[in-house]
């Protein structure tokens, strides 16, 4: 139905969940209160590797308004993970990092829970504890998961002692080639822990009806916490239903079970309803924070800077459990590859565990971890080439049907008008344009996640349509995009749409708000829809004008016969009246595309679902003296395929680089002998309005075959090139390579004063 | 622990309210009264999210207690709008897209309207970046916020 003029899609229309938001209305999680809820608080280790040699909480039980105490010995012995089922609700023998969940108290207040924390004896038996992930790699290595044997787990992974994955993709010869080649680079690199930085802190609240269970929480995927549930509880899916009533703030970060287990245990001994909301201490020492990565990268090049062979290796610190790091650690895989032609290919990612924070999935999870490394390894080839860097890029970016690294063919490819678009925005023939500025540049790919989604319409009588979706409303307007797509395909107006909520009980099953999926995915699903509810609108409306529905037509929110109108209210009306009113279902799926296996070994995701192509480039200055960073100007070329929503598009990229300016220049969690420095939201440094420049969005529209209308995946890459971005105009305005994150001024200060003595 | 009965004056209303002395006002709007629309998070005056307006002026109520805001007057974010009218600054973040996930929408929008009463400008992108950074927002890069207060703030001037 792409024959008509697009009034609702490509349009800057408002979201449609705005009015809520700016008048405090809008529903989320934080703000459930149920009759006599209870407030819950988690005891947590103070130790980074102990053995539990004795837990007392009777004394925390005794204490007026304390509720229930849970620990593991109230627990079924199941344990969850997304890849590895590593990680138990609350420890069992030991404590594998120092914020490590022991026990869980619900009391009539939070003072009162909290005052119990306290009342808890525990005594630990010291075990050694590991925190440097090539430590944990060695053969006499303390294992911090005795029997992970035992764990159930993917089955493509390769596990072995702290080793929760080993994946490969290997291609050609690169030891020939770079014996053949006229120089080899090599080059180290580190990026360190970030939090997502969600301004809601993770929050549940649990109630149960007998034997079903009722979450309320704000988590990206209902679906896979309603799963996780189950399993932890040993109870069935169908007896949990777990709500979102609006999420403040993801970014990944909240894909995993974060507090709904331990409302759910809580509230089933105290046989009330329990609230567990996170402090932000415990966010930022418990919570699923980036994993932080070395990464090696190796390339041979012609004189011409041709890359002929590349070997890379990317080491992954899960941290106390593996998360979801043997997907993020085998991604970076593709992101180390990079969107570069490369005909020999040797490249090695390994997940390990250590006695730290357990990390999960920020926002394009190992994508600034493999795009830093990358990217700064180009710029300082092309430095010593003594070819520009954009040229270099140039040489060697992919084209249209050329294969990616798992040897899939790629289409709508983009890479090249991005870096162009960039650079000529930034003005890129004045790279060093006064003593101490610079300008850089950093380009990449990454993937559309698939995943199915399922979407119900229901037509009303007064002509207008309610969408049903599993997924939620993260907050980027993808429902709002999606929506748009419905109105469009059965000419209502956005205004026209409602969206329902997300309830794991009554919504159509969705893969999640994750992976820059969901205005693709949904909004492929709403175009089936509407291909179904237009079928089943034609039929009605085909009899009551007695003709033929093939004759019929949709235009201007009425069906069409000939010269005779049938408004949308009046077919809800006669739907209702006559058969339960009209529900129309669509789905979608994308299936991998195909690929050559015997490139690929141990890979989890060896090929990415709609690629898209990015590049980002940015003019800044350097204090001599202090290393201060300003950024001058900041550009964005993005290919999103089509813009369903130009403005909400521009708001990912905004937000996206924002935090990977964050992550490039100043947020970390630091760790000195397994305790979090900074656990706190003035010494964790996010970017505020002061710190992020105006960004310049380039929306590069190279239409997919499979997104709607050609869109492409939006959320995650933004965030990707930043580092990199920032690390190589840095080294343009001074000479300096910095080749750890965060990009501080000391880092820079430092290397001035060394160069200069 | 010691509770006091007390009078609040939140968006031009009159509440009586059982406060424990310990109480702050943020517990007070969301826990007592229902008034959900200023949010929680860090419970520490660092991230902003949490800020009302107290005779005008930005504070965070998370770390302000009940008690101090006796005698006092409270705005919170639902009290901007007057019945459907929008406040300028509500309409101009609806209409900028400034808003994404919306948990900091209110303090944020309170923080630039306390800004906008005590600096009458004109006003650079640079100042009014100065004077939302005590809120921070996370998904958007502050673009389009600091975009929605700027046109507030030239519609203010002569």
């Amino acid at each position: 139905m792409t024959h008509h003029q697009k009034r609702v899609i490509g349009q800057r229309l408002a979201r449609i969940d705005g009015l809520g938001k700016v008048t405090g209305r809008a529903g989320y999680a934080a703000d459930i209160v149920l009759p006599g809820m209870l407030f819950g608080r988690i005891f947590r280790s103070t130790v980074p590797h102990a053995l539990i040699r004795r837990l007392d909480v009777s004394r925390a039980l005794s204490l007026p308004g304390v509720r229930a105490v849970v620990t593991a010995a109230d627990l079924p012995n199941a344990r969850y993970g997304q890849a590895v089922k590593d990680t138990p609700v609350l420890a069992t023998d030991r404590v594998q990092f120092v914020g490590h969940p022991v026990a869980a108290i619900a009391a009539t207040s939070l003072e009162i829970a909290e005052a119990a924390l306290s009342a808890i004896e525990v005594e630990y038996e010291p075990l050694p504890a590991v925190f440097d992930p090539e430590q944990a790699l060695a053969p006499d290595s303390v294992l911090i998961h005795p029997q992970w044997q035992s764990y159930d787990a993917l089955p493509v992974l390769a596990r072995e002692r702290n080793v929760s994955s080993r994946a490969s993709m290997r291609l050609g010869d690169v030891e020939r080639a770079f014996a053949e080649a006229y120089r080899v680079y090599e080059h180290h690199f580190t990026t360190q822990i970030v939090h997502a930085g969600y301004t809601e802190p993770r929050v549940a609240v649990a109630r149960w009806d007998g034997a079903s269970l009722t979450v309320w929480c704000n988590t990206q995927l209902p679906f896979d916490i309603q799963q996780t549930l189950a399993g932890v509880l040993e109870m069935p899916a169908a007896n949990i239903r777990v709500q979102v009533p609006g999420i403040g703030g993801g970014f990944g970060g909240k894909l995993r079970v974060g507090v709904e287990h331990f409302a759910a245990v809580l509230a089933r001994k105290a046989g009330r309803p329990v609230k567990v909301m996170s402090s932000s201490e415990e966010e930022l020492i418990a919570a699923n924070p980036r994993q932080p990565a070395k990464v090696s990268v190796k390339s041979g090049v012609t004189r011409d800077g041709i890359i002929l062979a590349k070997q890379g290796r990317v080491l992954v610190d899960t941290g106390a459990f593996a998360g979801s790091g043997p997907g993020t650690a085998a991604i970076a895989l593709q992101i180390l590859a990079g969107p570069y032609r490369t005909p020999n290919l040797l490249l090695e990612s390994i997940a390990v565990y250590t006695n730290k924070v357990p990390t999960g999935s920020f926002r394009a999870p190992s994508g600034p971890i493999g795009n830093f490394a990358l990217e700064q390894h180009m710029d300082r080839i092309a430095e010593d080439l003594g070819i520009d860097p954009l040229e270099l890029r140039l040489r060697n970016v992919i084209s249209e049907g050329d294969l990616g690294p798992a040897g899939e063919p790629l289409t709508s490819v983009s890479i090249r008008e991005c870096l162009q678009r960039a650079a000529d925005a930034i003005g890129w023939s004045d790279r060093r344009p006064a003593r101490g500025r610079g300008k850089g540049l950093a380009c990449g790919w990454w993937m559309t996640t698939g995943g199915s989604s399922g979407v119900f319409v229901k037509l009303t009588p007064e002509g207008r349509v309610v969408l049903t979706s599993g997924a939620v409303e993260l907050g980027t307007a993808a429902l709002t995009g999606a929506a748009q797509i419905l109105a469009e395909e059965l000419t209502l107006d956005l205004d026209d749409v409602t969206i329902s909520g997300v309830d794991t009980q009554t919504s159509p099953f969705d893969y999640g708000a994750q992976g820059s999926r969901t205005m693709f995915s949904v909004g492929n699903a709403c175009r089936k829809a509407a291909e179904d509810l237009r079928a089943q609108i034609f039929a009605l409306a085909a009899k009551h004008f007695g003709v033929a529905p093939e004759t019929l037509s949709l235009a201007d929110k009425h069906v069409v016969s000939g010269n005779h109108r049938l408004s949308l209210a009046e077919v809800g009306q006669i739907a209702q009246a006559s058969g339960g009113g009209l529900i129309a279902r669509g789905v979608t799926n994308s299936p991998p595309a195909p690929h050559d296996p015997a490139r690929v070994k141990n890979h989890p995701l060896p090929v990415w679902n709609t690629p898209t192509f990015h590049a980002h480039a940015v003019d800044l200055s350097v204090d001599e003296g202090t290393g201060e960073i300003t950024i001058n100007r900041y550009v964005v070329a993005q290919d999103v395929g089509f813009a369903v929503n130009p403005t909400y598009i521009e708001g990912q990229i905004e937000g996206g680089v924002a935090q990977g300016l964050g992550q490039a220049m100043s947020e970390e969690i630091v760790y000195r002998d397994g305790h979090v420095l900074n656990a706190n939201l003035t010494d964790y440094k996010m970017p505020t309005a002061v710190d992020v420049p105006r960004i310049e969005s380039i929306l590069v529209e190279c239409p997919s075959r499979d997104g709607p209308y050609g869109a492409k995946g939006v959320g995650e890459p933004p965030c990707i090139e930043p580092p990199a971005a920032i690390a190589n105009a840095v080294a343009a305005a001074t000479g300096i390579w910095i080749d750890s994150l965060p990009i501080t001024a000391e880092k820079i200060a430092l290397g001035q004063r060394k160069r200069a003595s | 622990m010691s509770k006091a009965t007390v009078e609040l004056l939140i968006n031009g209303e009159r509440h009586s309210v059982d406060v424990e002395h310990h109480w702050t006002l943020l517990y007070v709007l969301r826990n007592v009264l229902g008034l959900t629309g200023t949010k929680e998070n860090c419970l520490e005056a660092e991230c902003g999210v949490c800020t009302v307006l107290l005779d005008g002026a930005a504070v965070a109520s998370c770390i302000l207690l009940a008690l101090q805001c006796v005698g006092r007057s409270i705005t919170t974010i639902e009290g901007l709008a007057h019945g459907d009218q929008l406040h300028p600054l509500q309409q101009a973040f609806i209409e900028h897209g400034s808003v994404q996930c919306g948990y900091c929408i209110p303090g944020m929008i309170l923080t630039a309207k306390s800004y906008l009463d005590e600096n009458p400008g004109p006003h650079t992108d640079s100042e009014i970046r100065e004077g939302l950074a005590g809120t921070l927002c996370r998904c958007t890069g502050y673009q389009k916020i600091v975009d929605a207060v700027a046109q507030v703030a030239r519609e203010r001037q002569p």
